[in-house]
């Protein structure tokens, strides 16, 4: 009898929740394949909650996420993340370099600085990304894509094997989504997973090999052309998240709907 | 006068001592009170802090200038300070980026320096004095008389009305558009409100309540004042009016408690106003009804309490439906202290009738088991149907939703199902009964 | 107390000769409390960067005020009036007023800038209670608590400034060390995390060097005004820099400055308080900063190009 192996990335009747307010309701995805997957759904809808619950970043209150068959904390030098981009403040006195040096930092650990393999790495990451020019550049003196592959080089130096991507291409221009994505597409062929929320389904449809359709549940799941189909849309997009919201609020309040 | 040197409060002279002192300290907390609620509601606390430490600089010009402590020439440096601060935080902020928190530090902590020096420079020419400035003379209040007609009352209970007019009336005057800017700039902005002068109006009130206070509590006890009988008031109250009113209650109340405490105490007024207020809002945490401490807790008692009672029916009629529809089964274990008091409570008001070891429900404990068991199998069949789940997965989720849903609810969830339909387990889905949720 | 100290006079001729001009009124006391407030200025501007990059600057302001009931209270309880006393009661309770601080923003669930009003306000005003109580009753030694409402550096000892040398000392150390690891929950405290940092502890420890400078700070600043020390210097030193580790650095240089010019200007006047000149020569700094400094100084924007380098 052959083992079959743990899938890459596995969310087990995961429920988030905001407080006592569930926001994901018992989700069940299962990654097996490395490819380049998908996150859609409507704003609001959950998709950025289910890769920071997978990050360990938000609780979950029901169920369980495995990279690997293991819990995150086992693999986190195997995990690679790409925050979204508001969460940060472009005014820091960093330069383009040190936050690419960050991605090593978890593998360095508290008390080593950045030496030189961290550097070339550094240097390594940004040429891919094909930012190696502007290394010294203070990160505020940046256009949206490039700030955007900033982050995707500092992913890169993390030297994981799964990465998780929140809205990577929020607010960037068409030549700089491509340039990213052809980057991916690369990241991908080495053999990685790479997980993608993104908001724009013709794109969607293009680019990624599988998707999830999210919509404070998981409405669909598997090969792009299979599930983003007029039928699933509609459960998405159209919605019947008002009756989810009433009961999350409901719980939250610890009492009934009326 | 200074309250750290030994002669916080000289021989008790009677009522009108007291009684003066405690109009003044009332008066002038209601004013602060009463600014102070829109500070706290549009979560600008901090600026008023900073207002209050930056006007001191304006009020010692001023008084150099030849004004008299609370007289106008005061009031319009108080208020010319606070527009110089806001002026200066706003340039710092955009030339710089710079969290505002950041440059109304750098600002209020730099014009409140300048104002301790120039204090302590001319001290023999204003009746100021650094210490004075940071915690008042409240004190000395009832033996600076003015006469006012017939009468002669502390100048600066005169003062304190003053201001209380003052701000009173402004804020009144715009009261409509104070509440609208405070609960929703955005909206107000895009119907047209100037929001600009409606937060500089406020500010500049700050800043003339702030005088008042200067004198009675000194600068860092403003701050006191101005927030936390208003952040104690939206605790208990949640409509603006009221939050202004219980606040300005709640304020004066405290001022006249504080000055009693610190009588008997023989320790600085200021201080214990401060202290009383502080104990005011404490309490407010704790009892709050609906937010306070002791009602939270008690509703998540609430919650868990039915839970038990909810659960603990629901097992005894499915061990019924298993067993073919029997009335009577087998008294379940309790899983838990609070599912054994639940248990305990439901067979002593008659809901389960126990007997030898078995149960059985009664009338209105098989309505009740019924309704759970309905909302239960309905979350399954909506999961089933609207989310990629597993059969063995419907379960673990419809046992705690179970708990929260309410008749119309189910109606809206059973309408989405063919007549008849089974949950997906194919088991039967209780009907509605009539009444009970 | 040690008896009358040794004068510059006493000191090698090359040191008297170059400190000649400065030798009316300094003694060695001095020139040690100078010394030790001069670290404290450098620590406070050290802590500041880190929590004006973590954007919570004012973070130390609920801490500063709420020494003053510590001070009161170490004074009551050990009758004690010497330093390492005192700011170890002031200390205690800077930590309180931080914990009732957290206590108030995530269990009863006040509005941040509302619940640091309240507890400045309300400690400040139980410290000057218990001050004012103090003096009120006469109790002996308990005259000159209220120098540490606006500082007054001239009562140092040697042995006082040692200690607040030696705690900001530790506090430099403890930011070398860790300072990357500082920068990077400051910068994007999702990505530390996710990458398995504990940002909560960090977090914590952060607070925590900011309340040590604090109350290391006090005898420099006094309770009303040590704050200034920490916000101010950060503040400037992001003028001049795009460099995390060169603004720490020279943040540091500017509060040390601060300090040494504040408390030498006190001894310009007897009755000054250190507080107040001591903030108002980091004031000065952060107008010259804002000035002159290049690229985001006023001056030199008004002498750009419209539209020239400089980011949105």
């Amino acid at each position: 009898m052959t083992a079959v192996a743990a899938p890459i990335l596995e969310f087990h009747d995961v429920t988030v929740a905001y407080g006592r307010r569930p926001v994901l309701w018992n989700v069940d995805l299962a990654i097996a394949e490395p490819c380049l997957f998908g996150v859609i759904g409507p704003n609001g809808a959950g998709k950025s909650t289910l890769l920071k619950a997978a990050l360990g970043l938000v609780p979950v209150v029901g169920g369980y996420v495995r990279f690997f068959g293991a819990p995150l904390d086992r693999v986190r030098g195997r995990v690679g993340y790409v925050p979204q981009r508001e969460t940060v403040d472009w005014d820091f006195p960093v330069s383009v370099m040190d936050v690419v040096l960050m991605g090593t930092y978890g593998r360095l650990g508290w008390l080593r600085r950045p030496g030189r393999r961290e550097r070339d790495l550094a240097r390594h990451c940004l040429d891919r990304v094909g930012l190696v020019g502007l290394a010294e550049r203070q990160i505020g003196r940046l256009s949206g894509g490039q700030q955007q592959r900033v982050f995707l080089a500092r992913a890169l130096a993390q030297e994981a094997d799964v990465y998780l991507l929140d809205e990577p291409l929020a607010g960037v221009d068409v030549r700089s989504q491509e340039q990213i994505f052809r980057v991916l597409a690369e990241v991908r062929d080495q053999g990685k997973l790479v997980v993608v929320v993104h908001h724009d389904l013709r794109t969607a449809a293009e680019w990624f090999d599988r998707v999830a359709l999210i919509d404070m549940r998981l409405v669909a799941t598997g090969p792009t052309a299979d599930v983003l189909t007029p039928d699933n849309l509609r459960r998405t997009y159209a919605g019947r998240v008002e009756l989810l919201e009433e009961i999350g609020r409901a719980v939250a309040e610890r009492g009934r709907t009326p | 006068m200074n309250p750290t040197d030994g002669t916080v409060l000289v021989a008790d002279a009677g009522f009108a001592f007291h009684g003066w002192s405690m109009a003044t300290a009332a008066v002038v907390s209601a004013a602060c009170a009463l600014v102070g609620s829109f500070l706290v509601v549009r979560r600008m606390s901090l600026l008023g802090d900073a207002i209050a430490h930056a006007v001191l600089p304006g009020i010692a010009v001023a008084v150099l200038a030849g004004g008299r402590l609370g007289g106008p020439l005061v009031l319009a440096g108080a208020v010319a300070a606070a527009l110089v601060t806001v002026w200066l935080t706003r340039v710092i902020h955009e030339s710089v980026g710079l969290a505002e928190d950041a440059g109304a530090g750098v600002v209020f902590t730099s014009l409140f320096a300048l104002g301790v020096v120039l204090v302590t420079l001319f001290a023999s020419q204003i009746d100021l004095d650094p210490q004075c400035v940071l915690f008042g003379i409240l004190e000395l209040a009832a033996f600076d008389l003015v006469p006012l007609g017939p009468f002669l009352v502390p100048r600066a209970l005169v003062t304190a009305v003053a201001v209380l007019g003052l701000v009173a009336a402004t804020l009144l005057a715009t009261w409509r558009l104070q509440v609208f800017t405070a609960f929703d700039q955005a909206a107000a902005r895009a119907a047209g409100v100037p929001v600009a002068a409606v937060t500089m109006l406020l500010l500049g009130t700050t800043a003339v309540a702030t005088v008042a206070a200067f004198e009675a509590v000194g600068a860092v006890l403003v701050v006191a004042m101005l927030v936390v009988p208003a952040a104690t008031a939206e605790l208990l109250v949640h409509r603006m009016p009221l939050v202004a009113a219980v606040a300005v209650a709640l304020a004066m109340v405290g001022a006249c408690l504080g000055w009693v405490a610190a009588w008997w105490l023989n320790t600085s007024a200021a201080g214990m106003m401060a202290v009383v207020l502080g104990g005011f809002y404490a309490l407010a945490v704790l009892l709050a009804p609906g937010d306070g401490l002791v009602a939270r807790g008690a509703a998540g008692l609430g919650l868990a309490w039915r839970v038990a009672r909810e659960d603990w029916l629901a097992r005894i009629w499915r061990a019924g439906e298993e067993a073919g529809g029997a009335g009577e089964v087998a008294r379940p274990r309790p899983r838990s202290a609070i599912e054994r008091a639940a248990a305990a409570w439901l067979e002593w008001s008659g809901v389960v009738e126990s007997r030898r070891g078995m149960v059985r429900l009664s009338a209105a404990g098989v309505r009740e088991a019924e309704t759970v068991v309905r909302s239960h199998r309905l979350w399954e069949a909506w999961l089933g149907r609207h989310a990629e789940l597993p059969l063995d997965h419907l379960h673990p989720p419809a046992e705690w939703v179970e708990h929260h849903l309410g008749a119309a609810m189910r109606e809206r969830i059973e309408a989405e199902m063919a007549a008849g339909e089974a949950d997906p387990h194919g088991r039967e889905i209780p009907r509605e009964a009539g009444g009970r949720p | 107390m040690m008896a009358a100290a040794p004068t510059l006079a006493a000191w090698p001729p090359l040191v008297a000769v170059a400190a000649g001009p400065l030798d009316a009124g300094l003694t060695y006391n001095t020139l040690v409390a100078l010394a030790g407030v001069a670290t404290v200025g450098f620590a406070a501007g050290v802590a500041g960067t880190l929590a004006l990059l973590r954007r919570r600057p004012l973070v130390g302001d609920a801490a500063a005020h709420a020494t003053l009931l510590g001070v009161g209270a170490a004074f009551l309880l050990t009758g004690r009036r010497d330093l390492p006393t005192l700011l170890a009661g002031a200390l205690v309770s800077a930590v309180a007023a931080l914990v009732v601080l957290v206590f108030l923003r995530r269990i009863a669930r006040t509005r941040d800038d509302a619940a640091t009003a309240i507890v400045i306000g309300v400690s400040f005003g139980a410290g000057l209670a218990l001050l004012a109580g103090i003096t009120a009753r006469g109790l002996p030694g308990g005259a000159g608590l209220e120098q540490f409402l606006l500082g007054h550096a001239a009562a140092l000892t040697a042995q006082d400034a040692l200690l607040l040398a030696a705690a900001s000392c530790a506090t430099v150390a403890l930011v070398a060390v860790a300072f990357k690891e500082f920068v990077l929950v400051a910068f994007d405290d999702a990505f530390a995390a996710a990458i398995g940092r504990p940002v909560g502890l960090i977090d914590t420890a952060l607070v925590a060097l900011v309340a040590v400078m604090v109350v290391v700070g006090l005898p420099a600043a006094g309770a009303v005004l040590v704050t200034a020390l920490v916000v101010i210097p950060p503040v400037a030193a992001r003028q001049w820099t795009t460099r995390a580790g060169r603004m720490l650095l020279l943040a540091g240089l500017f509060g040390l400055a601060a300090a040494v010019a504040g408390v030498l200007a006190s001894t310009l006047r007897p009755g000054l308080a250190t507080g107040p000149l001591v903030v108002l020569t980091a004031a000065a700094i952060c107008v010259v900063s804002f000035a002159v400094a290049p690229e985001r100084g006023w001056l030199w924007r008004r002498s750009t190009l419209p539209g020239g380098e400089e980011s949105p």
